[in-house]
């Protein structure tokens, strides 16, 4: 049983302004307290300075140089740098091939992150109360698995494991007499069969995203819920959702994000097969980008996709803001 | 400004230098301000045209240093040091592998002769992504590999970004490595860059060509031997001189009649995958058959790849699917050995070099029968094939320092001595010297070695561009080829093929290696 | 069974054969998430042709472990993963941790911008951020463990301040003030006061970031070199056996072995992760 003392809990915790669970990690909660007087604000920003370097060093530059490359035509093996003007980016209009592998990733991604979700509420809640089950500890750790094998290892074995001829599941549907079918080379199943195996891999993700953000709900309300006989619905409404959804949309959004992403996967599943029916944006980049080596255009690719992405983002955040502040 | 980069490319750490700054100038430079950054690249590509120019520049032989280290070691420069040397080869390629594994058989040689120590510590990674591996490093003029293995295709790349030692140069000065190769073949793929200029820049370690795996048990059980006689009214074939003569068409019958799905056993198994080369390569003989898949002196694509006999071609290699397992569309080298080996096909397309494995670790050791690749009626009523060529040369990274160039040029005068050759050979390889090739019961050492011998004969077999471009040429074709073969119905087979002549002759347009335009009614094909 | 105090109604659990069916219910869901899995680690005691033949039952043969330690490369790709993913998660929650308390306790007029930039690293396709960090590596020489070590910590620093605000929001600043009245320094109030009340935080940051740099395969793949090269790499690129077809039974076996660390995380640690992903506002049961 999980008996690990922690440290955290409320009862320890002198109620304070602070602590209100709706109004974590965005936007200042209040005034200036009494202590400012203590308080130096350039030892806070030395503070701030190592976190700061890492990411000026390794994000800021990396991003600004990336976005000069975006101007220049340069492949790896074929020459240096040429300033090309805005070339790359009225290429990028004109790629059928990426917007293809664009629509194709949005689609993927808002089903994979819909069933992701839903399925992950869905056991999480299942899973919700069962601390004197018996091996829960280890049932979870099975559980969550999937989310920590190395993708590129899920991925290889998926496809042994979709083989026609090798395939434990054609094997399996062979037994019960079904003509063995070509989960990823057939054009009808690969995307769904890649979209089974992201679901398989990162439900798991949502089931703990889940269970945090019920962990997150006071017991106390949920005692008041029971006294005022609320049902399912209302507690749900009124109890669990403003308690949890924060940790609930930021699973969301990081699962939105990396399944955006998706480049690991299809590399070792389908390689974007067969014919681009899984190639997805993520994968196409990193075929532009490591493949073809053409350095220049995958920058100015990778910049279009970073400006959609944090317009996503921010949108997405936008709204969660605004439902937190009602 | 480029005159003194010319200058500096001589001097190899000089040439490091160049690079890094060239790339401090193409990368942080443009960070700082993409206008200024225009100038900035402006000057850096100075150092592609630097490299280019010494490509036309013979080494004069007359005047080399006697301490050149293109001569490698000699009794006294190398005494008492330590070397560790960088191979870079093609992971679970037992060929490309084998140079590492005999290389304490090189180091005890050159202790000897030589006096120095070495090892060796190896970078390896499939065929799909050694080149990858590598150029990020070569690059930056790293000399973390010291020899590299290069498939035919990537050895433009290598010699236009001048990162790799010309063999010519290495020729010029040590005419006892210049061997005298079996076909012409040799050195088309894995030596000359650019085609036809006879400069040559790769050293060949593995030939390789392709050839038909089959089950030798099989064709001779009697059961099979009287069933196909009844069905087909001929004899079943077995041996190599029946099949050597025999086209696909004539197979055909040999593969539907061993095609027995409720078996789970099946005529054929061939490569229709998306990874690397593997579709390309298995389709190329029949494009060949009709013409070349593009025009190397004009660099047109357009009205090569897409002939109307090509279109037929294809068509046909992808109908012979009806003979093979499901999911033949992800078939690659591997597949072939797997579908094999656990006895699911009757016979497999197969790259000859990888006969060792074929037999399933003895399993079915003595029961298998490798022939060439199949044959084709020609235009002119011939029957003949061109294969595809598979296999690899050495390139030598140019950013080696003098002992590492040394060790670098002992290692290949040791490779190509008869005593490595045949621990080579024992460990998998095969021959490429004309005397090799030709020495008497090489085509008894294997059973794979006189298919493998009559597809080296001189226009036997045919290799493809050795493009800078080839990543992303190949990569198109790939794509739209797998495309097809998982959906033959959904597409017609000649507009696939404008589809990738198209995008390929853009690319080449790009740059600059055609002027020929695309025709405006193909402009703006799609697949779809 | 009594009911859990937290726990919905709807599990009134004064029904035992009710109870036990719910259990059973949950330990089907799990192994239902696992099976694939399992039937790896099965793979791992195969013979290639007990793999392909998908065999149910079979003999277990070590060989396919004994394989494993027999490469030297993939020893060193061991040791690498262990030494590249601890070192630089360490690295990351140690600058995280004084960072998130400035957050947390400065609110600076700009803390929702920088929160807001830092997660916006996770945004950028691997492979876009893989192009400029292949040229400045190259540029600095830094494609090596040391650059690795840099590159990964700075992959984990992001999440880390996100839970570590969370959890250090969630202590009241009273505990600062009333330390800083008694005349204790600010970093005595950081260290002592502070960091054992987010303690779950600091795990679960560790552990979540731990399993991304793991399993981290695209940038090790395109700009490592000798001496980063981890596991992920290993399996990728030595998918293939001596033969030149994949070896599915060396994979398996390196693969599992690969997972006990991960597991054996989540299996510890499992109710700091649980609690860690409250950021710090756990007050109910998880």
């Amino acid at each position: 049983m999980t008996t690990t003392p922690i440290s955290t809990s409320d009862t320890e915790l002198p109620a304070g302004p602070g602590a209100t669970a709706s109004n974590k990690t965005k936007s200042p909660k209040k005034s200036k307290s009494s202590a400012s007087g203590h308080r130096s604000p350039w030892f806070g920003r030395s503070l701030l300075a190592p976190v700061l370097a890492f990411f000026i060093a390794l994000n800021v530059i990396p991003t600004v140089w990336m976005i000069g490359l975006g101007f220049y035509k340069y492949t790896l093996n074929l020459g240096d740098p040429r300033y090309v003007g805005t070339d790359n980016f009225t290429d990028i209009f004109t790629d059928q091939e990426l917007w293809g592998a664009f629509s194709r990733t949005l689609i993927f991604m808002v089903s994979a992150v819909g069933i992701e979700v839903s399925l992950g509420a869905a056991i999480g809640f299942l899973f919700w109360g069962s601390s004197k089950m018996p091996g829960r500890r280890l049932a979870l750790t099975l559980m969550f698995a999937p989310m920590v094998m190395a993708p590129i290892a899920s991925g290889q074995f998926w496809k042994l494991i979709y083989e026609p001829s090798f395939g434990v599941i054609n094997d399996l549907l062979g037994k019960v007499g079904v003509d063995p079918i070509s989960f990823l080379t057939d054009p009808d199943w690969a995307f769904r069969a890649v979209l089974f195996v992201d679901v398989w891999m990162w439900t798991p993700f949502m089931i703990l995203m889940t269970l945090a953000a019920l962990g997150s709900v006071p017991s106390a309300e949920l005692e008041a819920a029971e006294i005022d006989r609320l049902n399912s619905f209302e507690r749900i409404r009124y109890v669990i959702w403003p308690n949890g959804k924060f940790i609930l949309m930021l699973g969301v959004l990081l699962r939105t994000i990396d399944a955006f992403k998706t480049t690991d996967l299809v590399q070792t599943m389908t390689e974007g097969g067969p014919g681009d029916s899984t190639e997805f944006v993520g994968f196409a980049l990193f075929r532009q980008a490591f493949n073809s080596l053409n350095l220049g255009y995958s920058s100015a690719v990778a910049l279009v996709l970073l400006i959609i992405a944090i317009a996503f983002t921010s949108i997405y955040l936008y709204v969660l803001n605004l439902s937190r502040s009602k | 400004m480029t005159a003194t980069e010319n200058e500096a490319t001589t001097e190899e750490s000089n040439e490091t230098l160049v690079s890094r700054r060239s790339l401090f100038r193409g990368g942080l430079g443009l960070g700082a301000g993409v206008a200024l950054g225009g100038v900035l690249a402006a000057c850096s590509s100075g150092d592609g045209s630097a490299g280019g120019s010494n490509g036309d520049d013979p080494i004069d032989v007359d005047n080399v240093d006697a301490e050149d280290p293109l001569r490698g070691s000699n009794e006294t420069n190398m005494q008492g040091k330590t070397v560790e040397m960088g191979f870079a080869v093609l992971a679970g390629w037992p060929p490309s592998q084998a140079a590492v594994e005999l290389y304490p058989e090189f180091a005890k040689y050159a202790k000897e002769k030589f006096g120095y120590t070495t090892t060796v510590k190896k970078t390896e990674a499939g065929f799909d992504k050694l080149f990858q591996q590598l150029a990020p490093g070569l690059s930056s003029g790293s000399q973390e590999n010291n020899i590299m293995i290069s498939d035919s295709q990537w050895l433009g790349a290598f010699a236009e970004r001048d990162w790799i030692v010309r063999a010519e140069d290495v020729y010029a000065i040590n005419p006892d490595l210049d061997l005298d190769p079996y076909s012409s073949l040799v050195r088309k793929t894995y030596q000359e860059y650019p085609d036809g200029s006879g400069t040559r820049w790769g050293f060949p370690q593995m030939p390789d060509t392709q050839g038909l795996f089959m089950r030798l048990d099989m064709l001779e059980d009697e059961a099979n031997q009287t069933a196909f006689e009844e069905q087909y009214g001929k004899k079943l074939p077995t041996t190599y001189e029946e099949f050597e003569p025999m086209t696909m068409v004539e197979y055909e019958e040999i593969f539907e009649f061993f095609n027995r799905p409720e078996e789970g056993m099946h005529g054929t198994a061939m490569m229709y995958g998306k990874d690397y080369d593997s579709f390309s390569c298995a389709y190329h003989p029949y494009a060949y058959t009709t013409g070349d898949i593009w025009n190397p002196e004009t660099g047109e694509v357009i009205g090569f790849l897409n002939t109307d006999d090509h279109a037929t071609a294809l068509e046909y290699f992808v109908s012979l699917q009806k003979y093979q397992p499901p999911g033949s569309e992800a078939n690659g080298i591997g597949t072939m050995i797997d579908l094999f080996t656990e006895e699911k096909v009757f016979s497999a397309m197969q790259w000859l070099a990888v006969g060792l494995a074929m037999d399933g670790d003895g399993k079915l050791e003595g029961k298998i029968l490798a022939v060439p690749h199949p044959k084709f009626e020609f235009p002119d009523g011939s029957i003949d094939v061109i294969g595809a060529m598979g296999g690899q040369p050495w390139v030598i990274n140019k950013f080696n320092d003098d002992d590492h160039m040394r060790v670098a040029i002992d290692f290949l005068r040791w490779w190509y001595s008869d005593d490595a050759q045949a621990k080579f050979e024992d460990a998998g390889g095969l021959p490429w010297t004309a005397d090799k090739v030709n020495a008497e019961g090489f085509e008894d050492s294997k059973y794979y070695a006189r298919a493998f011998k009559e597809m080296l004969g001189e226009d036997k077999s045919r290799d493809f561009w050795h493009l800078p471009q080839y990543a992303e040429l190949l990569a198109i074709q790939q794509e739209a080829y797998n495309k097809y073969a998982a959906d033959p119905d959904a597409f017609d087979p000649k507009r696939v093929l404008d589809f990738i002549a198209v995008k390929q002759q853009e690319i080449l347009l790009d740059n600059g290696v055609t002027d020929v335009a695309i025709p405006d009614e193909l402009k703006d094909i799609t697949l779809e | 069974m009594t009911k859990p105090m937290t726990a919905p109604t709807r599990r009134s659990g004064k029904d035992t054969a009710k109870t036990a069916g719910y259990y059973s219910l949950l330990w089907v869901v799990a192994i239902l998430f696992f099976l694939p899995i399992l039937w790896i680690v099965m793979a791992a005691f195969k013979s290639n042709t007990a793999i392909l033949n998908t065999d149910y039952l079979f003999t277990p043969t070590l060989d396919n472990i004994k394989s494993v330690f027999d490469r030297p490369n993939v020893t060193s790709q061991f040791i690498s993963s262990l030494y590249l993913s601890i070192g630089s998660v360490i690295l990351a929650v140690a600058v995280s941790f004084p960072a998130a308390y400035a957050f947390s306790r400065w609110k600076f007029a700009y803390t929702d911008f920088l929160m807001f930039l830092l997660l916006s690293t996770r945004m950028v396709p691997a492979a876009a951020a893989i192009v400029p960090m292949l040229l400045m590596f190259n540029l600095f020489g830094l494609r090596n463990p040391f650059g690795f070590f840099l590159l990964y910590t700075s992959f984990s620093i992001p999440f880390s301040v996100w839970i570590l605000k969370g959890f250090i929001d969630g202590v009241s600043e009273r505990f600062d003030e009333t330390a800083m009245v008694n005349g204790a320094s600010r970093l005595h109030v950081m260290f002592k006061v502070v960091l054992p009340q987010v303690k779950p935080g600091l795990v679960a940051a560790f552990i979540f970031n731990l399993i991304f740099v793991w399993n981290e395969y695209l940038f090790n793949f395109s700009i490592g070199s000798e001496g980063v090269r981890n596991v992920p790499y290993g399996i990728a690129n030595g998918l293939v056996d001596s033969g030149g077809n994949v070896d599915w039974g060396f994979l398996a076996a390196m693969s599992s072995l690969y997972l006990i660390v991960p597991m054996l995380m989540i299996f510890l640690f499992q109710r700091y992760l649980l609690v860690g992903m409250t950021f710090g506002t756990v007050r109910g049961d998880v």
